[in-house]
């Protein structure tokens, strides 16, 4: 019996697809967004407030992925934007062909940002590239502050951690301080930014966020 | 829960390398699994058992090799290692 070495990832099938996607999106001046986070935490909320502040003919899509039904697709269609549902029938995570595939269709030079809403999940999408710019964890305040700690992977990943349904802060025993900490425990360099989809306190530093994330993006367009 | 998918993925890349050597047969993968790479090992060792059962790469082992964060490893390794092949006598 021999023994050889292997170089490669277990899922460099699903890396090599998304190179070939960010390498698209780069090219077309598009910034490519993966939220993530617990069901409920209100990645749905945070996407439906973040089309309501674009105005019409924005060059803005959503490809929204759930186990089962399309009604994230119904709930973010009202606005007007294209949005295609990924319905995975059990898969707990979102991969890289299902993204190439929703794609096909839309014409990416008509695009300046793509949102991907990935399947309610902490564990499993935090595994699988999809070709985005930065991954966005949800984490709302009715969850435990330890949330970090007990799913470090996805804090560890992501760029961006958006605490949502602040305005329950009264009524809920969660302490923002110590989820900050958690946070930054796990991933120094982690943004963290407080908002509520429900009363709209916080989304002003959410859209600049995003803006100047956009603007990165033109600028980054190879001449 | 996605363990299934990543039996899949291991069992794919078996077969690729399997394919770039014929005659060769593998028996066993060696796979790195980082402490935060989000898989359960029981339960990728029971899907890889499951699928590989009902596939021409059998019997194929699968060794799962953990590796804690630290010491410059981030942890997030779901890594291909080695394989163990018997090759072609040649004679």
């Amino acid at each position: 019996m021999k023994r050889i070495a292997l170089e490669g990832k277990v899922l460099g099938e699903n890396d090599r697809i998304a190179a070939e996607l960010r390498q698209a999106f780069l090219e077309h001046g598009i910034l490519c967004l993966n939220f993530i986070s617990s069901p409920g935490s209100g990645k749905t909320s945070l996407l439906e407030r973040t089309l309501e502040g674009f105005a019409a003919g924005a060059r803005v899509a959503l490809l929204t992925g759930d186990i089962q039904t399309d009604n994230d697709a119904r709930r973010l269609a009202r606005f007007g934007f294209p949005v295609r549902q990924i319905t995975t029938a059990g898969a707990c995570h979102l991969d890289a062909r299902m993204v190439e595939r929703h794609l096909r269709e839309w014409d990416l030079a008509k695009l300046d940002l793509l949102l991907i809403e990935n399947v309610g999940n902490l564990v499993c999408p935090t595994s699988y590239d999809l070709g985005e710019a930065a991954k966005i964890v949800v984490l709302s305040v009715t969850e435990g502050e330890d949330k970090p700690l007990k799913y470090p992977g996805i804090f560890r990943k992501a760029e961006l951690m958006i605490l949502n349904k602040t305005d329950l802060l009264p009524y809920v025993p969660f302490d923002v301080q110590t989820a900050r900490e958690n946070a930054r425990g796990i991933n120094p360099r982690i943004e963290i930014l407080e908002l509520s989809c429900q009363t709209g306190a916080g989304l002003d530093g959410w859209r600049r966020w995003l803006q100047g994330r956009m603007e990165t993006a033109r600028q980054r367009v190879p001449a | 829960m996605h363990e299934l998918g990543i039996a899949c993925s291991i069992l794919e890349a078996v077969r690729a390398e399997s394919a770039r050597r014929p005659g060769v047969r593998v028996r066993k993968v060696g796979v790195r699994i980082g402490e935060y790479s989000g898989v359960d090992t029981e339960s990728l060792r029971f899907c890889f058992e499951t699928l590989v059962k009902e596939d021409d790469l059998a019997p194929l082992a699968l060794d799962l090799e953990y590796c804690p964060a630290g010491n410059g490893t981030r942890g997030d390794e779901l890594d291909l290692s080695y394989l163990e092949i018997e090759e072609p006598e040649t004679s």
